[in-house]
């Protein structure tokens, strides 16, 4: 095993710099960094202002996505332009790094990203960054077949990014612009759209492909061909850009089945596809539903046919009764299309929701007609079916329950009530096709408004707490104390815990909404929240010893109400709101921006990825950038040529505890009538440092014996260290570089290696800890074992962990500066506790042991079971 | 407030506004209308006045200082709240003037929205 496969080998200070470097003033430099820091903040608090607007807890429009991308790009271009003057013009390869990244978010602000992409994707190979491109249906399948519960029919999305090229390439987008423009406003010009929309439908239907494409397309059809057993058809529906999301289009447009797998045959089904977005039909819905209108383009899904045994739909409520906990099947045999279009009778089932559904009614039809594939030529055909099988179940009972178990979890899944299209092809095997909002009327007769008959229910906490995300879910309370309660929890399950945490993460698909005594809606569970869309309410007092588990209770996330009981009214109302918030164009185009500027695939310096050409978001690129700064800063710090002349810039520390360390102020860190040097910890001003420091004076935390090592565990270290990775800058002293709310801290005790990177002050947005550790003196074994009780501990504090092999990086923030402080003093102590504490990681055993000790604050188990 | 319906007037030239906040007052139990332009929404305001009106400040044509000024002439006892993304404080002082009863920064928690319009009703009620 290679254990640093993936860590690259950092060039040593003096093949970085040139040696004619010349030397700047220390001020000069320092302010220089105070900037980088300073344009990089800037950026990071836009983008926690972008994802907290997600909550749905704020009203915000057009003009705040503007306007906001505007300064997020302002700020990037400063912080790059800050890099730069510190490094001397190192970095100005980010510039064009950048400029493809700003053309992204650009294309997305302008709603041109569904132009920009390949034709053709694999539905397995989707993310969710490809959605502007596939459509809604095509998304919601893609998440299905990322879901190991469901089976979904493997196949290909023809993107819009063909059906802007075809647009293009058959000169119809001077009429399309207009068409789009006509379906747009009043309804003066109709007969001009008329004309137009016909005239595109004809003209559709005949378009030749853009070059190469019927190429690409052979290649992906041999692709599928090849893992199918059966011979291959093809099911080509469409999938429009808003289909499935705000509106349900059912039916609207046009769908071929059973279609030749040749690249003519699908390209003819998707033309006539494509062609129904032009459709008289089509069009009249949208303008009815969807009065605003909004540029609409459309893709193609193209999927193996199922060879259906039977087939039909699941609505996860009774549309009639909503709120009733009752499911709905209705199937036939043969295909589903049939039964879509009401062109065969059919079986309806009624099943009782829950974790073990149970079927309560079954109505069979004498189901005589069936449509089968027609043969090798492709095509569907009616078929008959024999008296005898006709009046028969077209599910046995056992698989319409597996099939309603998926339901539910596709409930909670989507966090509403769903319309699922399924099928049993001959072996039994059950697939879904499709599975979209189920859109629910309020019934009429029930006049009272909301708000009166919500007055009836019992409320547990009313105007209490924060929204992380808005929506409405209700289920059985699940408590969490520990994170091994996780394990257990179930489908659809209220999460009621203390604490925020982001280990929550694992329950998020499971969860009908979460609720927390403390918590803020700018944490990373709550950004989690966000992207799972779980309605989560934080800060709420008291509801922990409020709620008993396995007690149902309906969490209001949109007017921070909590009802014990289930809110029928609530949940029906939720359905029946036509628009749903998160799916409002401003959002979705807000959470793709944020996808492309927030994620952080950049995590650690020591990986190959770290460098600009690995920068896949802004905030990778931020991330970059502070790194390099810093690295700089510390070089010019050890630079002895440099600082000839000026004033002492490492200044040693005077500590109770033998710690070594130099310490750099830029700016604040220290008190102004602090000594040259030997500077005493009254003395320190930075408020991350000092809280760190505190730590590690706190009484029992810092051991001051050296512990024996052993001859082979030193002989280990000597052979397995990574040298360039390790030695070269940090060499002989632990440095940190302060000021007033700002440390990095970098200690190379013995053979490992530790980083502290942390921001505090009174802003929380601004507040981040960053913390890296690597290496150790003994085995691999134990150096890992070590390495697993940082990260549990770690874990335990709520930072988000990655271990390999004995390197951890954890992060956490977003915290008041109290909880950051209490934070940094924690990491102070467990940098005292585990310096040496390799050595006595025997077994595995001794992770947990040591890892409860020091939850517990009984720092002392070090010198115990040291036996010293 | 449980027993009189409150009646709610929106205009906001994005689209999102009207409905969000249709969402939001309906729930709530708000008899609710939003327009995004000014001129059909005064209409509607001189058929049958509403108690708050809620405005986008920036609007093509009319723009919220002109529905402030026709709401309070046509109806003075109608508070109006204008919500925005810019506002210099020669508009804020002139819209105090006029008799707005608060100016909302856009984007703002919903919550805050709800707050500003209890008090606007609590005001309203206090001064009959």
């Amino acid at each position: 095993m290679s254990l640093f496969s993936g860590l690259k080998k950092l060039p040593l200070p003096w093949q970085r710099r040139g040696s004619a470097a010349h030397c700047r003033p220390i001020s000069l430099v320092f302010s220089q960094f105070r900037a980088v820091l300073k344009a990089n903040n800037q950026a990071l608090e836009l983008i926690a202002d972008m994802g907290e607007k997600l909550s749905g807890e704020y009203l915000f429009d057009q003009r705040y996505v503007d306007s906001i991308v505007e300064e997020l790009i302002g700020a990037m271009h400063r912080s790059i332009a800050a890099i730069n003057t510190l490094t001397e013009n190192r970095w100005t390869s980010l510039t064009p790094i950048f400029a493809g990244l700003e053309a992204r978010v650009r294309a997305i602000a302008s709603h041109r990203d569904d132009r920009e992409g390949p034709p053709i994707l694999w539905l397995s190979e989707i993310s969710s960054r490809d959605w502007p491109l596939i459509g809604g249906k095509a998304a919601h399948l893609s998440e299905l077949m990322a879901n190991p519960q469901v089976m979904v029919p493997e196949g290909f999305v023809i993107t819009t990014r063909l059906f802007h090229d075809l647009i293009d390439h058959n000169d119809l987008r001077a009429d399309f612009a207009r068409f789009e423009k006509l379906a747009a406003a009043g309804d003066d010009q109709e007969k001009e759209l008329e004309a137009l929309r016909a005239s595109l439908e004809q003209r559709m239907l005949v378009a030749s492909a853009p070059p190469g494409f019927l190429v690409t397309l052979e290649a992906h059809l041999s692709r599928l061909a090849e893992t199918s057993s059966a011979p291959l058809f093809l099911a080509v529906r469409s999938s429009a850009q808003e289909e499935d999301m705000d509106f349900s289009f059912a039916g609207q447009f046009h769908s071929e089945l059973q279609v030749l797998p040749t690249p003519n045959a699908v390209f003819a089904a998707y033309l006539a596809v494509t062609a129904s977005l032009f459709g008289a039909k089509a069009l009249r819905y949208r303008r009815q539903v969807f009065p605003e209108g909004g540029p609409l383009s459309i893709a193609a899904c193209c999927q193996r046919m199922v060879s259906a045994r039977a087939s039909g739909i699941i609505y996860t409520e009774d549309t009639m009764a909503p709120g009733r906990q009752i499911m709905l099947v209705v199937g036939a045999f043969g295909q589903g299309q049939a039964v879509v279009e009401g062109q065969v009778p059919t079986d309806l089932f009624r099943i009782k929701k829950g974790e073990n559904p149970q079927l309560i009614e079954s109505t069979l039809a004498v189901k005589d007609q069936a449509f089968f594939a027609a043969g090798p030529e492709g095509g569907l055909a009616a078929a008959g079916v024999a008296p005898a099988k006709a009046g028969e179940p077209c599910l046995p009972e056992e698989k319409l329950l597996e099939l309603a178990r998926i339901a539910v979890h596709l409930e909670a899944f989507f966090k509403r009530p769903q319309d699922i299209e399924w099928t049993v092809d001959e072996n039994g095997e059950l697939s879904i096709l499709q599975a979209r909002p189920l859109l629910l009327t309020e019934r009429n007769q029930e006049k009272k408004p909301l708000s009166e008959k919500l007055s009836t229910y019992p409320r547990l906490a009313e105007g209490a707490g924060r929204i992380a995300q808005q929506g409405i879910g209700a289920g059985p309370v699940f408590k969490v104390e520990t994170l091994a309660d996780l394990k257990r929890f179930p489908e659809g399950a209220v999460l009621v815990s203390l604490r925020d945490s982001s280990q929550y993460i694992q329950v998020m698909q499971k969860a009908a909404a979460i609720v927390t005594e403390v918590g803020t809606p700018v944490s990373h569970m709550s950004t989690l929240c966000r992207e799972f869309k779980v309605p989560c309410l934080v800060g709420v007092p008291g509801i922990y010893t409020m709620v008993a588990d396995g007690e149902e209770i309906t969490v209001d996330a949109e007017d921070r109400c909590i009802y014990r009981g289930r809110v029928t009214e609530l949940l029906t109302y939720q359905a029946a709101t036509a628009m749903n918030v998160q799916m409002a164009p401003e959002f979705r185009m807000l959470r793709r921006i944020i996808h492309e500027v927030s994620r952080l695939n950049l995590v650690d310096p020591l990986m190959q990825e770290f460098r600009p050409e690995g920068c896949k978001t802004f905030h990778d690129l931020l991330r970059f950038i502070h790194e390099t700064a810093v690295l700089d800063l510390v070089e010019i710090g050890r630079d002895e040529r440099c600082l000839h002349g000026q004033k002492k810039l490492a200044r040693h520390l005077a500590l109770p505890i033998q710690a070594g360390i130099l310490a750099i102020d830029i700016g604040g860190g220290f008190a102004e009538d602090a000594p040259a040097d030997n500077i005493p910890f009254s003395a320190i001003r930075s408020k991350p440092f000092r809280a760190i420091l505190q730590g590690m004076l706190f009484p029992g935390a810092w051991h001051q014996v050296g512990m024996p090592v052993s001859f082979a565990d030193l002989m280990h270290s000597m052979l397995s260290t990574p040298r360039d990775a390790l030695s070269g800058q940090y060499t002989g002293h632990n440095i940190a570089i302060i000021s007033d709310s700002y440390v990095n801290l970098c200690f190379r005790f013995g053979y490992h290696f530790n980083i502290i990177d942390a921001f505090c002050h009174e802003v929380e947005r601004d507040n981040h800890i960053y913390f890296r550790f690597l290496g150790g003196a003994t085995d691999i074994a134990k150096r890992s074992r070590r390495a697993s009780l940082i990260s549990s501990i770690l874990e335990a504090f709520d930072f988000s962990v990655r271990t390999r092999g004995d390197l951890v990086i954890a992060r956490t923030g977003n915290l008041v500066q109290s909880e950051m402080e209490r934070t940094l003093d924690i990491l102070g102590r467990l940098v005292g506790f585990t310096r040496q504490l390799d050595v006595q990681m025997a077994d595995e055993a001794a992770v947990s042991r040591y890892s409860e000790a020091f939850l517990m604050g009984d720092y002392g188990i070090v010198a115990r079971e040291g036996g010293y | 407030m449980t027993q009189e319906i409150c009646r709610l007037l929106v205009v906001d030239d994005e689209a999102i506004v009207g409905k969000r906040l249709k969402q939001v007052f309906s729930k709530i139990g708000f008899e609710i209308e939003t327009y995004t332009e000014a001129a059909p929404a005064m209409n509607a305001m001189a058929e049958k006045p509403f108690d708050v009106v809620v405005t986008d400040l920036k609007m093509e044509g009319m723009d919220g200082m002109e529905v402030l000024r026709r709401v309070r002439s046509m109806n003075p006892r109608t508070q109006v709240i204008i919500i925005t993304g810019y506002a210099s404080p020669e508009t804020a002082e002139l819209a105090q003037e006029q008799g707005v009863f608060e100016f909302l920064a856009k984007p703002f928690r919903l919550d805050e929205l709800k707050q500003v319009i209890y008090r606007a009703l609590a005001q309203q009620k206090g001064g009959e």
